[in-house]
């Protein structure tokens, strides 16, 4: 009794819900796939629709530059820390 | 897909916004109709799966069971275990090897905390917004920072792959099997990984794999601990590394680079993007990495304990490759002990290979605009399988040329994971602090509190490195 009160009351309020409650969902039909997948899950709805880029402020832009040249700079050091350990060991 | 009923498109892209709206419900479910892939049926299977398993628990909007966590849990096992690779392992090992039982201990576990409060925040991403994490930064971000973001992906996933095939050779050497052969063994495996079309099997056959990641606790076992020892080191972080301040510095960032690298961040984004996740699954998503953090933290003490036999010996192992390890160890864990440790090596490299050849040809995918999903037969997708095995294959074949600086990729690969990884965590906060993008699951204070904190640790763990390369008797070394 309760579970079936549990399946109209989820069948009401979510689309999913009647193909969840299916022993064995026919997944040929569409209508069954698209009920138990978001709007943007879909393939076909992601490769149309894009975020769109956001405008970075300058703050953001300095931040990430800082970042670039930081990472740079590391690599550099990196590389001088390396080659100091394979001439130490040799 | 919600849309503005006056706001005609003018590029070829319409706008997106993230939507819990069922496809069947949304404006557009007739066009969709005609469009749905292989790609679209085995997801919905797995979301039947997961709705059904809802319901079938406690209630509708309840958790609904430990049904409903296996089929969740993937992505954050996966990608902490994937983390626990052959040089991570080795980093592990070779802490464990210089410095006993003390100060790392509990700070590789911190190290841990710092991966979980990272990747937690990639699970919210993909699941709300449905996106692979490098098609996000192209989106928001441009071409410019995306291609940025891909030339740091790509360089750390090609290094860290060869240490990964390194790691294959090192553990199934030890047994005495050919370089060549471990190496192909290791690429089949990688091959009959990918080629099952669908995204489940893969998840499970790399699951089941990357729980060997466990043999290193027999081995740590077998070393006898001495386990006052190790809960007087947890709780005090005593006794302190001692000797060359160079080396230690450079464990610190190592074992750091063990937990925390920026494909981590692409690839459990996009897992949970194939793996069809929505909001409604975050909580399961979090539980999911909180797993991965546990198992693979206490994989890693066992590493470390696995070797301490060779700190109290005094065994001089700075120079030692995985299969150095095992031999060395052998007359204090025994054959078995050591053959434990060798094969978790190999583990290591094997899964790690997998998910790090994913990652990178997820990205790969997501930036060309090329279908990329394991739920994608091969034919429907064969550039997303052709990058992943390629990237596997040459990876491998470098392994496999004398003389190659094979030397040099290691000592560097971790190092260069955490130098890499601020520029990746300044993505990561800007995108899950999007409101355009996340909306009610944007991060709230202490969220961006614990992810600033940890990404301004990793600059000083990256500046300290820095300065004591330039001036080495700055810290007494």
């Amino acid at each position: 009794m309760k579970q079936e009160k549990t399946k109209r009351h989820a069948q009401a309020h979510d689309p999913g819900a009647a193909a969840a409650y299916a022993e064995h969902p026919d997944l040929q039909d569409p209508n069954v796939v698209l009920s138990l997948l978001e709007a943007d899950q879909v393939v076909a709805a992601k490769t149309r629709t894009r975020f769109g880029k956001r405008n970075l402020s300058v703050g953001v832009r300095w931040l990430l530059w800082g970042l670039r040249v930081y990472v740079f700079v590391m690599l550099v050091i990196v590389l001088i820390s390396v080659i100091r350990a394979l001439h130490g060991g040799q | 897909m919600s849309r503005s009923k006056d706001n005609r498109p003018t590029s070829a892209y319409q706008p997106a916004q993230p939507t819990t709206e069922s496809a069947v419900t949304s404006s557009i479910a007739r066009e969709l109709v005609g469009q749905l892939t292989h790609e679209d049926r085995d997801r919905a299977r797995d979301r039947w799966r997961v709705a059904r398993a809802r319901w079938k628990g406690r209630g509708w909007k309840s958790f609904g069971g430990l049904r409903l966590l296996w089929l969740l849990v993937g992505p954050g096992v996966l990608v902490f275990l994937g983390e626990n690779d052959a040089p991570s392992m080795l980093s592990y090992s070779a802490t464990g090897a210089r410095f006993g039982v003390g100060f790392f201990l509990p700070f590789v576990i911190l190290t841990f905390m710092m991966g979980l409060i990272v990747q937690e925040m990639t699970v919210r991403l993909g699941a709300v917004t449905h996106r692979g994490h490098a098609e996000l930064i192209f989106d928001r971000f441009g071409k410019f920072w995306g291609f940025f973001s891909m030339g740091d992906l790509v360089l750390g996933n090609f290094l860290t792959l060869v240490t990964e095939f390194i790691g294959v050779r090192a553990g199934l050497g030890f047994f005495g099997v050919r370089p060549s052969i471990a190496v192909g063994a290791a690429l089949v495996l990688v091959l009959a990984a990918i080629t099952t079309g669908r995204y489940w099997t893969w998840e499970r056959i790399t699951l089941g794999l990357a729980i060997f990641n466990g043999l290193f606790i027999p081995a740590a076992l077998l070393a006898h601990p001495d386990w006052s020892q190790v809960g007087h080191a947890l709780l005090t972080w005593t006794p302190l590394p001692r000797g060359d301040r160079g080396e230690i510095v450079l464990l610190i960032l190592a074992d750091i680079g063990a937990t925390v690298t920026p494909w981590m961040i692409f690839f459990q984004q996009s897992a949970v993007v194939d793996k069809g996740m929505q909001p409604r699954d975050i909580a399961a998503g979090r539980l999911d990495t909180v797993l991965g953090t546990l198992l693979a933290s206490t994989f890693a003490i066992a590493a470390i304990l696995a070797t301490v036999p060779l700190f109290h010996h005094g065994i001089n192992a700075a120079d030692f490759q995985g299969a150095q390890f095992a031999q060395a160890l052998e007359p204090w864990i025994g054959r078995v002990g050591a053959s434990l440790f060798a094969l978790g090596i190999f583990e290591a490299g094997i899964v790690a290979a997998i998910a790090i050849s994913t990652s990178s040809a997820y990205a790969f995918g997501e930036v060309l605009g090329t279908a990329h999903s394991l739920n994608r037969p091969i034919r429907e997708a064969w550039p997303f399988y052709l990058f992943l095995l390629g990237s596997a294959s040459a990876a491998a074949a470098l392994v496999l040329i004398p003389h190659a600086p094979l030397e040099f990729i290691i000592l560097t690969v971790n190092v260069i994971a955490v130098l890499a990884m601020p520029p990746a965590l300044a993505f990561l906060l800007l995108l899950v602090n999007d409101r355009d993008l996340m909306g009610e699951h944007a991060n709230g204070f202490w969220g961006n509190f614990a992810g600033v904190t940890v990404t301004v640790l990793l600059v000083c763990a990256g500046l300290g490195f820095g300065l004591f390369t330039i001036f080495p008797k700055l810290l007494g070394g």
